[in-house]
């Protein structure tokens, strides 16, 4: 059964059909699949997403992203359908990137004949601008991979070697032997230290040219002495370092470190290259008009203004501009966070990087490139990124001190003994730095918050930052976006008035009747509504005419014939010819020949669990703040039924980012929950953010959490772990003081056995994971 | 026990083969895209 035609069959279901986009650019069957894709052409146009192939002269290799896929069966049926076209000579879509890499011969082929067999199959491909960033991040990521594995590998044999030593029975291990074993540990950690370690010296000798004092440091330089003095104790055990070795201790504590890091970076790269996609959400092409009074499909980047072009209906504008001929309703939501359509007619403002919904417009192009709005959000957002509040992290705070505190003790070790027994001094000295080795200090936090990222993933929240457990635990205010945050994108019915002497669900049909033919947000409710209640769907409607900015017409009858037909209007007080009482909510009317017939009232759908996250965190003692884009009446009303106290409508994104900065400056630590594209620039400036699932690519990647499911509750989930991270890293701390403050003392006056120093470096590590991991299980208690 | 002086060497050029191994397994990208390879079952041709 998984023949091509039917994995096409599997793949469509999943199509989210989101409601911003008027249900038509993302899904593959509705219509797309005609775009002119031959401006792609061009070799000029090539460059952007495609390389040459070294190996032939006229081989081409292209990266494309693929919209409307979503699982693997979608991955195989893209690569059949590529290979189908002549000329392709290799392509490989992954499954999870949603990517596909092209070879193909330019002499026979050209990129809009393979693009268009994917469109043919169901799919849309989008050239990837992005794709070499991409690569640089792979062969990264591989590295570290890389360096760990080798660390890891290389620790479980020198263990090896190491356990006859800790268990032999005095004279049972000949001192040739031992030897053996030395010499073999030394081969083993040699790759260890060399190449494992690279990252740790890099940074380390970064920070002594930049004269800070990073954690890096006491790390390195801990690495270097433990080394040193076990090669010394390998090759000359006669020496003034002493006889001792301590390879175990080292390549473990380096593997740890390396694994940590190691799953940090997976962290980041989970998310990463949505910044880099995102100017794929602007088309690529769009029809100009030419002189000659036809359209010519051109590259977005070819656009100058004055050109006036043509947007079909669930297009986006790809610049700002003036509609010179048309009526339509546009889609701003992820600009300007205004959850209802706008209607735009002659003379209207469109901006780029919004949607058309109903009809097919002339604008004239005003701005592009990077003087669009969206450009300017964007550039907001980057500009905020880098001015984000800094948070010194706990660990890199103590660095120094702790530096400055092992360095004196060495000394003072050194000092007390050169007087007596200089041979021994120096042994001591190096026994202090040892034993001090900043182990537990180190991997105290990031075991503590990798433990946490892992445990709030299985709760459907992707932690992207981890410092931000830090900010998370110490925040005291909470701003909120409105729509799509506390509420949901999508309208609800609330009451109903009607005529006297006509049931609410006869007429509530009858306009579902006339909405089902149109993309309004209030329509969609209304059919919502209707199939609800779904008491005689027999009511049909014809001749219908949708006006942008009025509302829809059209002639209704009752299947069943015990109603005779009617001319009805669904819309706007104006457009159904009534008066009716100003009201502060969002109201549509339905009319007939003989006048007013219904008004129903539309509001938002605030999440189910809004209330109790706004309780819940008010009751964690921190304020609670509503920011919108919206209209201030829509804003109170939401804020009147989550019962926050604090909002504030009409807001742009200079305004919120202006209002995070005064709560900032005067001190107040503040988390943000947004997901549209203006909170872009407030989520960057944060001290910690919050995204959901379903944002903009942008906003997903500014924000330090990413909540994947629909529960507001996750903020308070995060709240909680954060808080409880955040005791578990500083009992880690207090564990490696009071390590540090038993040994130092025992080792500066020689009391500590060598093999104890080692073995103690050793658990001190493997205590403060195992602490860490305490994270995971108490979890479970957050539900 | 004499052996052993022929093991332990042996064993530190088996772990230095074992590295050579990954070392292939990553730089072919075998850790990169888990999944889609053991799907590919499903595909009829």
């Amino acid at each position: 059964m998984f023949n091509d035609r039917s994995a096409v069959n599997v793949a469509a279901p999943h199509n989210r059909i989101d409601a911003r986009y008027g249900g038509q650019v993302e899904s593959p069957d509705a219509g797309v699949a005609t775009e002119d894709l031959h401006f792609l052409d061009d070799p000029q146009e090539w460059s952007a997403f495609s390389r040459p192939d070294p190996r032939s002269t006229d081989c081409w290799e292209s990266n494309v992203l693929i919209e409307g896929m979503h699982c693997a069966a979608c991955a195989l049926t893209i690569e059949d359908a590529l290979l189908s076209v002549p000329g392709v000579l290799k392509a490989e879509v992954g499954a999870a990137s949603h990517r596909a890499r092209v070879v193909w011969s330019s002499d026979v082929v050209r990129p809009s004949d393979w693009m268009r067999a994917v469109q043919t199959a169901g799919y849309r491909a989008v050239p990837a601008n992005d794709a070499f960033a991409r690569e640089r991040r792979k062969s990264e990521a591989r590295k570290a991979l890389w360096r760990m594995l080798v660390a890891g590998l290389c620790m479980m044999q020198v263990m090896m070697y190491a356990y006859p030593a800790y268990v032999a029975a005095p004279g049972d291990l000949t001192p040739e032997m031992e030897q053996l074993l030395r010499w073999a540990s030394w081969v083993l950690t040699l790759p260890v230290i060399l190449f494992s370690c690279g990252p740790f010296f890099g940074n380390a000798l970064r920070d002594v040219l930049q004269r800070r004092v990073s954690m890096d440091l006491p790390v390195a330089l801990g690495m270097l002495i433990t080394f040193a003095v076990s090669t010394a104790g390998t090759f000359d055990p006669r020496g003034i370092f002493g006889r001792e070795v301590y390879f175990d201790s080292l390549t473990m504590f380096v593997f740890f470190l390396l694994a940590g890091r190691w799953l940090e970076l997976r962290l980041r790269d989970r998310t990463a290259g949505a910044l880099e996609a995102l100017m794929n959400r602007l088309p690529d092409s769009v029809a100009r008009l030419c002189e000659d009074g036809t359209y010519e499909r051109v590259p977005v980047r070819r656009l100058l203004p004055d050109d006036v072009i043509r947007i079909l209906p669930g297009e986006m504008f790809p610049a700002d501009g003036v509609v010179l001929q048309g009526d339509t309703m546009v889609d701003e939501a992820l600009l300007t966070g205004e959850s209802r359509p706008v209607a735009r007619g002659v003379g209207g403002m469109v901006i780029a990087g919004s949607h058309n919904l109903s009809n097919v417009v002339q604008a004239r192009v005003e701005r592009v490139g990077d003087k669009t709005r969206f450009a300017q959000i964007v550039t907001l957002m980057e500009s905020a990124s880098t001015t984000k509040p800094p948070l010194a992290r706990l660990a890199d705070r103590i660095a120094k001190p702790f530096l400055i505190v092992v360095l004196l003790a060495a000394g003072l070790a050194c000092a007390f003994w050169w007087g007596r027994d200089p041979e021994h001094a120096l042994m001591v000295a190096v026994a202090v730095l040892v034993v001090t080795c900043p182990c537990a200090l180190s991997l105290a936090t990031p075991a503590a918050m990798l433990a946490a990222a892992g445990a709030l993933a299985r709760r459907g929240v992707l932690v992207r930052r981890l410092e931000a457990f830090e900010a998370m635990a110490s925040i005291d205010t909470v701003m909120f976006d409105k729509t799509g945050t506390l509420t949901r994108d999508v309208m609800v019915l609330g009451s109903t008035q009607v005529r006297e002497g006509v049931s609410v669900v006869q007429v509530l049909d009858m306009a579902a009747a006339l909405a089902q033919y149109s993309l309004h947000p209030v329509s969609k409710a209304l059919v919502a509504a209707a199939s609800e209640t779904a008491a005689s769907p027999a009511w049909k409607a014809n001749a219908v005419n949708e006006i942008a900015g009025g509302g829809v017409s059209g002639r209704v009858w009752s299947g069943d014939a015990t109603q005779t037909a009617t001319d009805l209007r669904l819309g706007s007080a104006d457009f159904c010819g009534i008066k009716v009482s100003q009201s502060d909510s969002l109201q549509t009317c339905l009319s007939d020949e003989r006048g007013w017939l219904a008004t129903f009232e539309l509001h938002e759908d605030v999440r189910s669990d809004a209330l109790d996250t706004v309780a819940a965190l008010h009751r964690e003692g921190i304020a609670v703040h509503l920011l919108s884009g919206d209209s201030a009446q829509a804003a109170a009303r939401v804020a009147a039924q989550v019962s926050i106290t604090e909002f504030q409508g009409d807001c742009s994104p200079q305004h919120k980012l202006d209002f995070l900065r005064n709560a900032q400056q005067s001190g107040h630590k503040v988390a943000v929950v947004g997901d549209g594209l203006n909170d872009g620039p407030v989520l960057a400036a944060a001290h910690v953010s919050f995204a959901f699932g379903q944002a903009v690519p942008l906003t997903q990647a500014q924000a330090d959490f990413v909540v994947l499911g629909d529960q507001l509750g996750a903020v308070v989930k995060t709240l909680l772990m954060a808080r409880r991270t955040l005791r578990v890293v500083r009992q880690n701390l207090w564990w490696a003081a009071i390590y540090n403050a038993v040994c130092v003392p025992l080792a500066v006056v020689g009391l500590l056995p060598a093999w104890l120093a080692g073995l103690g470096m050793a658990l001190s590590s493997l205590l403060v994971v195992l602490n860490a991991l305490r994270l995971s299980y108490s979890a479970k208690r957050l539900g | 026990m004499d052996i052993l002086y022929l093991l332990v060497p042996l064993s530190v050029i088996l772990v230095f083969f074992i590295l050579g191994g990954l070392w292939w397994a990553i730089y072919r990208g075998q850790f990169e895209d888990v999944e889609s390879e053991g799907e590919r079952i499903l595909k009829d041709s």
